[in-house]
């Protein structure tokens, strides 16, 4: 929508006056990244010693580590506990926004034990965690949804308590239930927020569940890379790097795509 | 300003049937504040009775304590033998604001009355078209309401109340978040689908003239607190049409409204409003 609004004063001016790289978005962005490599690459060949990862050798080390099963298996393994993780996390830190953006008794009830929760960096509970849990997946299942369910709890509460109230309204005028003004009002009403709060806690749950992997010595994408880089393989360790950026890129093209494809009513005010 | 006796005047429409809707000495405070007190009208099973009134004189909380939304404080409003307190079957609502669901579309926004009406699925497949069709949104039934302009939402609104076939419709200003010529459109296609589907109805609305046009009895709303001033009836030629507002006992009626709410209106622009 916007696109067009960006495109049609731009062909306009390059239709009245000679065309200058500055007039494209595109071409400013790749030439600060070729810079980038450029500096990365002959930085490392010329200062640092051979094994550290410098561009041409992490793309030289993508095929490789594409078809490691070792690195297969660690991908499987973090990403199969972060998907759980974050479904645990939405269903339930669903539940208890809504509660407190409904209930002014639950919300002062434990707000402020939300807040605390969530300000504590995950890093800290770890060697709680691996006490309680063992030096298992179980407890890199715990710091992901410790990491990830406050960010769902306090955007969903936000989004429940700010419900228009036309909507709840119209709801009573037509002698809707409780349970149907949760479901069927409150709910989709919060979708946007619950979003918002998708898309924060599922970099928190990537970082919780790469950090517990380092902690914990556990098998996964995290272990992957620091087991690499000790071992003076940094571009496969880099490779890993780039997958968890990748991931987090991915996530959110699959959450603007379901937002466009699922709730076509719904309209982000910019998109860049 | 001593007030005038408020003369329950029975109109045409209502000569000899059993009121709809009863309302007797209602009144409603909001903390300190007294909205309105002694509020008494009656309104026919087929009657449309306008509320007229300056800003700020509570003829929307009235329509709301009607509704049920609101409680009330003082006096009864029966609804035929039901007494009201909360919202109840049969009586539907339409709002200034619409109140559409963003995530539903037409269809779904008015099957909605129906589905809290517990209605069977093949009642609300059968009935939700032909209501749309009602209303004039007839291939529109897949668009969401940010995709329709105000008054195709407000049909949709329009849409949603009479599917539950009321006995009772309250109008809240309902024309009045939409452009003037939407609006124009909208009252006379409001009358064309009462003159089909009759029902008791309470028009709430700031206009002077849709007052006129629409009611077969018009009630003006004045003073803080506010109370009945005039119960006026309209005794236009009926179906009410655009000829209608070319009649001089129209422009007669309109100005004894306009007489009567200028004189509150003038007083009321220099309270600041709560």
């Amino acid at each position: 929508m916007s696109e067009t609004a960006v495109t049609i004063p731009v062909s306009v001016a390059s239709a009245r006056k000679p065309w200058r790289f500055t007039d494209s978005m595109i071409v400013p962005r790749v030439i600060v990244g070729i810079v980038i490599l450029l500096i990365w690459e002959f930085a490392v060949r010329a200062l640092a010693p051979a094994y550290v990862a410098k561009p041409t050798g992490v793309v030289l080390a993508i095929p490789k580590v594409l078809t490691d099963p070792v690195f297969l298996k660690a991908t499987g393994e973090t990403m199969a506990s972060v998907a759980q993780g974050l479904g645990i996390t939405l269903i339930f830190g669903t539940i208890i926004g809504v509660w407190m953006g409904r209930s002014l008794t639950f919300d002062r009830a434990i707000r402020h034990y939300i807040n605390g929760f969530n300000a504590i960096p995950m890093i800290v509970v770890l060697p709680l965690f691996s006490l309680w849990f063992g030096y298992s997946g179980y407890t890199r299942f715990a710091t992901i949804i410790f990491a990830a369910i406050f960010a769902i709890i306090m955007n969903v509460a936000d989004g429940a308590r700010s419900v228009p109230r036309e909507y709840l309204e119209v709801s009573r005028s037509f002698r809707a239930g409780r349970l149907s003004v949760l479901l069927g009002i409150v709910l989709p009403a919060s979708l946007p927020y619950i979003l918002a709060g998708v898309r924060l806690a599922a970099g928190r749950a990537l970082i919780g569940a790469v950090v517990a992997e380092f902690f914990l010595s556990i098998g996964g994408v995290g272990y992957y890379i620091l087991y690499n880089s000790r071992s003076y393989h940094h571009n496969e360790a880099f490779v890993g790097v780039l997958l968890l950026a990748g991931f987090g890129v991915g996530f959110e093209l699959l959450v603007n795509w379901s937002i466009r494809r699922f709730m076509p009513w719904y309209r982000r005010g910019d998109n860049s | 300003m001593t007030s005038q006796p408020t003369a329950t005047v029975p109109s045409p429409a209502i000569a000899d049937a059993e009121p709809r809707i009863r309302v007797r000495g209602l009144g409603k405070h909001y903390g300190a504040l007294e909205v309105f007190k002694n509020i008494d009208f009656d309104v026919g099973p087929r009657e449309i009775v306008a509320i007229v009134g300056p800003s700020g004189c509570g003829k929307t909380t009235l329509l709301r304590c009607i509704d049920g939304l609101l409680p009330h404080d003082a006096g009864e409003i029966m609804v035929g033998n039901e007494r009201v307190t909360e919202p109840i079957a049969g009586v539907a609502m339409v709002f200034q604001h619409f109140g559409l669901f963003p995530w539903k579309t037409v269809t779904e926004n008015v099957a909605y009355g129906l589905r809290m009406a517990g209605a069977p699925k093949a009642e609300i497949e059968r009935k939700v078209p032909e209501f749309i069709k009602l209303v004039g949104l007839a291939g529109f039934e897949k668009a969401f309401p940010y995709q329709m302009s105000g008054g195709m939402q407000q049909r949709c609104g329009l849409a949603r109340a009479l599917a539950i076939e009321p006995n009772v419709l309250l109008m809240d200003e309902p024309f009045a978040a939409v452009d003037a010529q939407t609006r124009e459109i909208l009252q006379f296609e409001l009358l064309r689908i009462w003159e089909e589907r009759p029902t008791a109805m309470i028009f709430v609305t700031h206009s002077i003239e849709e007052a006129v046009l629409l009611g077969h009895r018009v009630i003006v709303l004045k003073g803080r607190p506010s109370s009945i001033h005039e119960n006026i009836v309209i005794d236009l030629p009926e179906p009410r049409t655009r000829e209608t507002l070319q009649l001089p006992r129209f422009a007669e009626l309109r100005e004894r409204v306009w007489s009567t709410l200028m004189r509150e209106a003038r007083e009321a622009e220099f309270v600041l409003e709560r």
